[in-house]
């Protein structure tokens, strides 16, 4: 009986890397632009299109070189969201850059229905069969959801801390007008946060397109997981939006225990709601994100 | 003829739920993103009393005071919450409602949705009832924008944009602004659930994908439009939106491109979203300030 529940944290511990991953962006964003970016969800669902389309006829790259082209071009909307939309509105009121977020998340998931249609789609993976180990299934997929998780947080954990850019990027995040005043390049912080929030998002949206399947509504779906990771770590706060994450994942695998799994997407909301009710800072409290 | 019936109905339905979301972003500032909620509760609501026999004035009324009382139960824990957080809360509570819908199959009927809701016996049924129904929803949308104008010019009124402007000042004033926003949201979901109610009777047919985050941009979309914070402002924008999506239709396409349609409606209107956030925040109708007249 154990092994059942081994099972669902290995699942949840799954779910939640890819959660977190989708969360972080988030994180960084609202940290720095202080709103509540709608569009992030979109950034998901181009980055798994853009694998299928590159990996399917017409290209025919093979999976792996397909993922590249996709990864540009999502961190290309990325930044094109930022230019169009979100820097004219920079100095407006905090409920125009809001509207206008889910108007564009509104757009692009709607270019998505034109171009590949609203039905199911899958990448044409050969079935593989899953791995044992000590009794727990686990298919190559998910590793290799686990792996790229692990080296992209590492990667951003040494960017974050090791180098210069990582220090302005914190120093941004902190304080803008402070630190735009001590001179940091506020074009180049800016564009780094729109392009670590691109490809943590595209790069999710393709592994779990690679485990499930691809619909335009995975990004709105997968957005609200992530708006309850950013809370659940305290909004701005990139590592409580991992850990975030992966306490999101874990709880509703292992709730599928008790629940029925009709209602496994409650538990994200319920953990919303009861956040935002007694912890409107997160569980770490840090201060600060609250308009 | 039938068909502008028809869509002249749908626009009423709209301008109301558009009026009572206006109330609550336009007016009071609080970023209402989960709305179509409170329009389900009214449509489940009424249109499962009407089935079990209950007739269908009282169904609406019920409806509309099982609305208000939920938009009162969740108010009291989401208003704790300010600004963005709000908005969330609002977004989430509007996926908790439509899973409910989804999933409490002995109660709503599940995916399936409920058939054969009653229309008024007055009306009757068929398409010869739609001149009838015209009349009714005119008068509904008629009594709610009296009602809510009437709000909106009292000294409550001006508490409320006094709330969106600046709550601190609105506190200082000596304003309990917990009790007022309450209020506000209250009032605000008894008429989403007239507007629900409304249209469970007109469409006779509801299901959980009826209360969608679709609807929920559409409304927006109508507000945003036609100019928040004013009275007029959302009936223009839901009669501008209703029949711009009507319109669509009679453009003669390939039917290979049928399917083409409705994303393509969606691209426009979160193109519009985001072009009047840009361009014209304020809306087609602006509010008038007296104040300020440069800053409008």
């Amino acid at each position: 009986m154990t092994i059942y529940y081994v099972q669902l944290l290995t699942n949840g511990i799954i779910a939640g890397s890819i959660y977190a991953m989708f969360a972080v962006g988030l994180a960084m964003v609202y940290g720095v632009f202080k709103f509540i970016n709608f569009s992030h969800g979109e950034l998901i669902t181009w980055g798994a299109y853009l694998t299928l389309m590159f990996s399917s006829p017409l290209f025919s790259l093979p999976l792996y070189f397909a993922v590249i082209p996709a990864l540009v071009i999502t961190v290309g909307i990325g930044l094109a969201q930022d230019f169009f939309v979100y820097r004219p509105l920079r100095q407006s009121n905090p409920i125009a850059i809001l509207i206008a977020s889910i108007g564009l998340s509104y757009l692009l998931r709607n270019v998505i229905r034109l171009c590949w249609g609203s039905d199911l789609q899958t990448f044409d993976l050969t079935l593989s069969r899953g791995l044992i180990f000590w009794g727990i299934y686990i298919t190559k997929t998910q590793i290799l959801m686990m792996l790229s998780a692990l080296l992209f947080f590492g990667i951003l954990y040494f960017l974050l801390t090791k180098t210069l850019l990582g220090k302005s990027l914190r120093a941004v995040s902190d304080n803008m007008e402070l630190s735009s005043i001590m001179g940091i390049n506020m074009k180049k912080v800016t564009c780094t946060i729109w392009v670590l929030a691109s490809v943590f998002a595209g790069s999710g949206g393709i592994l779990l397109a690679l485990d499930t399947n691809l619909d335009p509504m995975m990004g709105m779906n997968n957005l609200i997981k992530a708006f309850a990771a950013v809370l659940l770590g305290g909004a701005g706060n990139i590592w409580g939006a991992l850990i975030g994450g992966l306490f999101i994942g874990i709880a509703e695998n292992i709730s599928v225990a008790f629940i029925s799994p009709d209602y496994k997407d409650f538990i994200a909301f319920g953990l919303i709601f009861i956040l935002l009710l007694f912890k409107p800072r997160g569980i770490f409290g840090i201060a600060g994100g609250v308009r | 003829m039938d068909y502008i019936y028809h869509i002249l109905i749908i626009c009423l339905i709209y301008s109301i739920f558009a009026q009572s979301l206006n109330l609550e972003l336009g007016f009071t500032g609080l970023y209402n993103f989960g709305h179509i909620a409170f329009f389900g509760i009214g449509a489940y609501a009424s249109a499962l009393l009407s089935l079990k026999g209950v007739s269908i004035p009282v169904a609406i009324m019920m409806a509309m005071t099982i609305a208000g009382i939920s938009g009162g139960l969740f108010s009291i824990p989401a208003l704790r919450l300010s600004g963005d957080y709000f908005g969330i809360a609002t977004f989430v509570f509007a996926e908790m409602v439509h899973l409910i819908f989804l999933n409490e199959r002995d109660l709503t009927g599940g995916p399936m949705g409920l058939p054969g809701i009653p229309r008024p016996d007055w009306i009757g049924s068929g398409i010869t009832s739609l001149p009838l129904f015209l009349v009714f929803a005119f008068f509904a949308a008629f009594a709610t924008f009296l009602l809510l104008r009437r709000i909106t010019n009292s000294p409550y009124g001006r508490a409320l944009k006094v709330i969106r402007e600046d709550e601190f000042v609105a506190q200082a004033l000596g304003k309990n602004t917990f009790i007022i926003k309450t209020k506000t949201i209250i009032v605000g979901s008894i008429f989403a659930g007239l507007a629900g109610a409304l249209w469970a009777h007109y469409i006779t047919y509801i299901s959980p994908s009826d209360f969608t985050l679709q609807e929920t941009i559409l409304v927006l979309l109508c507000v945003v439009l036609g100019g928040k914070g004013t009275n007029f402002g959302p009936v223009i924008g839901a009669f501008a939106i209703i029949f711009f999506g009507e319109f669509i239709r009679f453009i003669p396409i390939p039917s290979g491109y049928i399917r083409f349609v409705a994303p393509f409606q969606g691209m426009v209107y979160g193109f519009i979203l985001i072009v009047m956030m840009l361009k014209r925040p304020q809306g087609i109708i602006s509010e008038a300030r007296r104040s300020s007249p440069k800053n409008a």
